[in-house]
C-alpha cells in the first residue's frame, strides 16, 4: 500500500517543476528575410509605448484607422511607464531576447541603444518603399539616425521654448527677448527686487536636465564635443560664455535655475503665480501653461548669440531588430502610418506636439491648426533651427557632470569656471573608458 | 525500520528483509527530497543562479545592449576601489545607517517603555503609531517630497507661521541626508516599538519586584534589568535594521535621486544608477559583490560583539 502513495507524491512535484517550466512564452523564431510587402496574412504586433494619459486618445484613433487601412495587421498597445521605465524595460527585453516589433525611445537614449545593435536599420524599407525623407525636419531626422543609418522617424517631437506671460510683457511694453544682447535690457525692465531680494524673476532656466542649456552652449559659439567626439570642449572659452552670463544673471537677481527634484514643479507654479516672467519649457507643456494660466501665454524661440538653434526633444518610434522578419515588416507599415503626412496634424493636435512635416504648413488642415493654436507657430517659423542633441553613447553619463557644476554654481554660488574645468577631466575620462 | 519477528530466520530471508527495508529507505528519501524540490528549485533559479551570475558578470565589460560580454579580469573592482566616488558612498551609506538605526531604536525604546501598558487607550494609541509600517514606502517617500518642499512644503509653511525661515530640505546638501532619515525614521519605529514591547513583556517581573525590595530605582531598573535581559530583541533589531538600512533605495530615487550634489547618493542607488542608467552593468556587478561582501563581514563582526554583550535567559 505504501508503495502505491509514494509514486503520486514525486509525481505531483514534478508536475508542479514542469508547469514552473512550461510557464515562459516561447520566442519567436527568426524567420527568413523574405519582403513580405504584399503578404496579407493576420499578425499582431506589440507597440511599447509610454504616451501619458491625454494622447492615449489620437493613439487610439490613429490605430484604429490604420487597422482600417491593414485590416490584417492588429497592434497591440502597451504602457510601460515614463521612458526611463520604457528603456529598462527594452534592456530587459533586449537580455531576454523577448523584444516588441516597435516601440518608442527617448532621443537622447537613441545612440546608446543603436550602438548596442538593437534596433533595425530602416535605410532598406525607406529605398523599397521611396519615402520622402526631405519633408522632415533635416534636424529632427538626423537626431534619429546614427552612424549615418536612420534607426528611426520622429514621433513625439518637442523642443525647449521660452513660455512668457505676454499680459505683463505688453504692460511693461516689454518684448521677450530675440538675442542675448537684448537679455540685459530685459532683466532691467522686468526683475523686481524689494530689499535687495527678488520678488519677480525675469526669467527662468531649468538646471535639473542639461536638454535646456545644452543649445545655449552652441548658440554661444562653443560646442559640448569636439569634432571626432573623442573629447569634450566645455572648457573652450566660447564654450563657457553660456554659464558665465548664467552666473551673471543670477547674481543680480534676474535669472531663476532651478535644479533637483520638485524643482519643475516648482518654477510652473511660479511662472502661474507671476513670480517669474518668462520660463524655458518644453514645447509639450505649451498646452498645460494655457490651460491653466489666468493671462495670456506667448511663446518665443530661445535667445541666440552666434547661432540660434534649440534641441529637439521628446521620443521616436522604432523597430526592435531581434523581432521576427513578418513582425518587422508590419511594424514598418505601422511606423510609416504613425509618422507620415497624412495624419501628421491630427496627431500633433492630439498630443500637443510638434508636426514633424513640412508639407502641412500649407494644407488646410495645417493653417487651421496654427490659427488655432498661435503660440506653435513661433516654434515652427524656426522648424530647421531644432536640432538633435549630441549624439555620443557615453551622454547619459557625462552629462551628469556638467549638470553637477551647474548644480553647484545654482545651490552654492560657486564659480563655475574652475568646476567646469575639474568636471571636463573626468568626462573625458568616461569618453575614453567608452571607446 | 525495525522488524518484529520472533521466527528463526534463514539468511536467504534476512537478506531479502534487508534489501527490501533498505530500498524502503531510499524511497522514503527520494519522497521527502521531492517535497522539497519545488522550493529548492525556485531558491535556485531566483537566488542562487542570479548571485552566482553576478559574480560572473562583475569580470565582464557587459553593457546590457551589446551581446558581448568580455572577460576583463580585475579591472572592475580595481576602477571601483581607486574612484573617489566609491569611498563617498560609503561614508554617505554607513552615515545613513548608523543615524537610521541609532535613531529608530532609541525612539523606538523610548515608545515602548511609555506605551507598554495594556490600557485600551495605549492599545489604540500603538496600532496608530504602527500605521506608517503598513504603508509603501514609494507613497511615503511621495508624500513626505512635498511635506519638505522648498517652495510650497508643508513644514515650511508652517516654519513661516512660527516666524522662521524656510529652508531648502532637499536641495540643501546639508540637510537632504537628515530629511530621508527622518522618512526612515517616520516608518519604523513603529514596527521596532512593538519588537520591544514583546521583548519587555517577556522579563520576568520577579527581577522588578526582587530589585525594587532592594532599594533600586527606576533608573537602575532600567539599566540593570530591562536592558541586559532586552539584549537578545535589541540584537535581531539591530541587525536586520541595519541590514535593510544600508540597502536604502526607494527614499533616495524619488526624493532625491541621489543629490542634491551627489550628498545622498546610497550604494544601492547607485549600483542602479550605473546599471541602467549608465549602461555600466559589469561594473554594477562587481559593485554588488563587494557590497554583500561589506554587509557580511559587518553582520559576522555584530554577532561577534554579540556574544560578549547580550544575556540570553537559560
Amino acid at each position: 500500500m505504501m508503495r502505491k502513495k509514494w509514486f503520486t507524491i514525486p509525481a505531483a512535484s514534478l508536475a508542479l517543476m514542469m508547469s514552473i517550466v512550461g510557464c515562459s512564452s516561447g520566442s519567436g523564431q527568426v524567420e527568413d528575410a523574405k519582403t513580405a510587402a504584399e503578404d496579407n496574412t493576420p499578425i499582431t504586433i506589440q507597440y511599447w509605448h509610454s504616451h501619458a494619459d491625454t494622447q492615449i486618445e489620437a493613439l487610439n484613433y490613429m490605430i484604429a484607422e490604420f487597422h482600417k487601412k491593414y485590416p490584417n495587421i492588429t497592434v497591440e498597445p502597451v504602457f510601460q511607464g515614463a521612458y526611463t521605465d520604457l528603456h529598462k524595460k527594452l534592456q530587459a527585453a533586449v537580455a531576454a531576447k523577448e523584444v516588441p516589433a516597435v516601440t518608442n525611445v527617448e532621443v537622447s537614449v537613441l545612440p546608446t541603444f543603436a550602438d548596442g545593435g538593437v534596433f533595425a536599420d530602416m535605410t532598406p524599407y525607406i529605398k523599397r518603399d521611396n519615402v520622402d525623407l526631405n519633408d522632415f525636419s533635416k534636424g529632427m531626422l538626423q537626431a534619429y539616425s546614427y552612424n549615418n543609418k536612420q534607426y528611426g522617424f520622429p514621433l513625439i517631437v518637442s523642443t525647449s521654448v521660452m513660455v512668457y506671460n505676454k499680459t505683463m510683457l505688453d504692460q511693461l511694453g516689454v518684448k521677450p527677448p530675440q538675442t542675448w544682447a537684448e537679455i540685459e535690457d530685459f532683466n532691467k525692465k522686468v526683475t523686481l527686487k524689494e530689499n535687495g531680494k527678488t520678488t519677480r524673476y525675469a526669467f527662468s532656466v531649468p538646471g535639473w536636465d542639461t536638454w535646456y542649456y545644452d543649445p545655449w552652449v552652441s548658440n554661444g559659439g562653443g560646442s559640448i564635443l569636439s569634432p571626432d567626439h573623442k573629447t569634450t570642449q566645455l572648457d573652450q572659452p566660447d564654450s563657457l560664455r553660456w554659464i558665465q552670463n548664467f552666473r551673471k544673471w543670477m547674481q543680480d537677481g534676474s535669472l531663476q535655475m532651478g535644479y533637483g527634484k520638485g524643482a519643475s514643479d516648482t518654477m510652473r507654479q511660479m511662472f502661474l503665480d507671476g513670480k517669474v516672467a518668462m520660463v524655458q519649457h518644453s514645447s509639450a507643456i505649451i498646452k498645460t501653461y494655457l490651460e491653466n494660466a489666468k493671462f495670456e501665454v506667448g511663446v518665443s524661440f530661445i535667445p541666440g548669440d552666434k547661432e540660434r538653434k534649440s534641441h529637439i526633444g521628446g521620443a521616436g518610434i522604432v523597430i526592435m531588430d531581434g523581432a521576427p522578419e513578418k513582425q518587422k515588416e508590419a511594424a514598418w507599415k505601422f511606423v510609416k502610418f504613425m509618422t507620415g503626412a497624412e495624419n501628421n496634424i491630427k496627431w500633433a493636435e492630439g498630443t500637443g506636439y510638434l508636426p514633424t512635416h513640412k508639407s502641412v504648413l500649407n494644407t488646410d488642415e495645417g493653417k487651421k491648426y496654427f490659427e488655432k493654436l498661435p503660440q506653435y507657430k513661433a516654434v515652427f517659423d524656426n522648424f530647421d533651427n531644432v536640432v538633435g542633441r549630441p549624439q555620443h553613447p557615453a551622454y547619459p553619463e557625462f552629462s551628469k557632470k556638467y549638470m553637477e557644476v551647474v548644480g553647484k554654481m545654482i545651490l552654492e554660488n560657486a564659480d563655475p569656471v574652475p568646476l567646469m574645468k575639474d568636471a571636463v577631466k573626468d568626462m573625458n575620462a568616461i569618453i575614453k573608458d567608452y571607446q | 525500520m525495525k522488524v518484529m519477528d520472533s521466527r528463526p530466520v534463514g539468511t536467504q530471508q534476512e537478506a531479502i528483509r534487508k534489501s527490501k527495508r533498505s530500498r524502503f529507505r531510499k524511497l522514503e528519501a527520494l519522497k521527502d527530497f521531492s517535497f522539497a524540490l519545488p522550493a529548492l528549485i525556485l531558491l535556485l533559479v531566483f537566488i542562487y543562479y542570479p548571485m552566482l551570475n553576478s559574480f560572473y558578470l562583475s569580470f565582464t565589460n557587459w553593457n546590457m545592449t551589446k551581446p558581448i560580454k568580455k572577460f576583463i579580469g580585475f579591472d572592475n573592482y580595481v576602477y571601483l576601489f581607486t574612484s573617489d566616488t566609491f569611498y563617498n558612498v560609503l561614508r554617505i551609506t554607513f552615515t545613513y545607517m548608523i543615524l537610521d538605526v541609532s535613531i529608530t531604536l532609541v525612539l523606538g525604546l523610548l515608545l515602548a517603555l511609555l506605551f507598554n501598558s495594556t490600557s485600551r487607550f495605549f492599545n489604540f494609541l500603538r496600532t496608530f503609531i504602527f500605521m506608517p509600517h503598513y504603508i509603501s514606502m514609494v507613497i511615503v517617500s511621495m508624500i513626505f517630497l512635498w511635506i519638505f518642499n522648498g517652495q510650497y512644503g508643508l513644514l515650511n509653511e508652517l516654519l513661516k507661521l512660527f516666524g522662521m525661515e524656510p529652508v531648502q530640505w532637499l536641495t540643501n546638501p546639508r540637510t537632504a541626508l537628515w530629511v530621508l532619515v527622518v522618512v526612515s525614521v517616520w516608518k519604523g519605529v513603529g514596527f521596532t516599538m512593538i519588537i520591544f514591547i514583546a521583548g519587555l513583556r517577556s522579563i520576568p517581573i520577579e527581577y522588578y519586584e526582587a530589585s525594587g525590595l532592594d532599594g533600586a530605582t527606576k533608573w537602575t531598573q532600567l539599566w540593570h534589568i530591562t536592558l541586559p535581559l532586552l539584549s537578545p530583541t535589541t540584537l535581531f533589531l539591530v541587525i536586520t535594521h541595519f541590514i535593510s538600512s544600508m540597502q536604502v533605495f526607494q527614499s533616495v530615487d524619488i526624493m532625491t535621486n541621489g543629490g542634491p550634489l551627489e550628498s545622498t547618493k546610497a550604494m544601492v542607488y547607485w549600483i542602479y544608477e550605473m546599471a541602467f542608467t549608465e549602461f555600466k552593468t559589469g561594473r554594477a556587478s562587481a559593485l554588488v559583490v563587494i557590497f554583500f561582501i561589506i554587509i557580511i563581514l559587518l553582520t559576522m563582526l555584530q554577532m561577534f560583539i554579540s556574544r560578549k554583550t547580550v544575556h540570553y535567559e537559560g
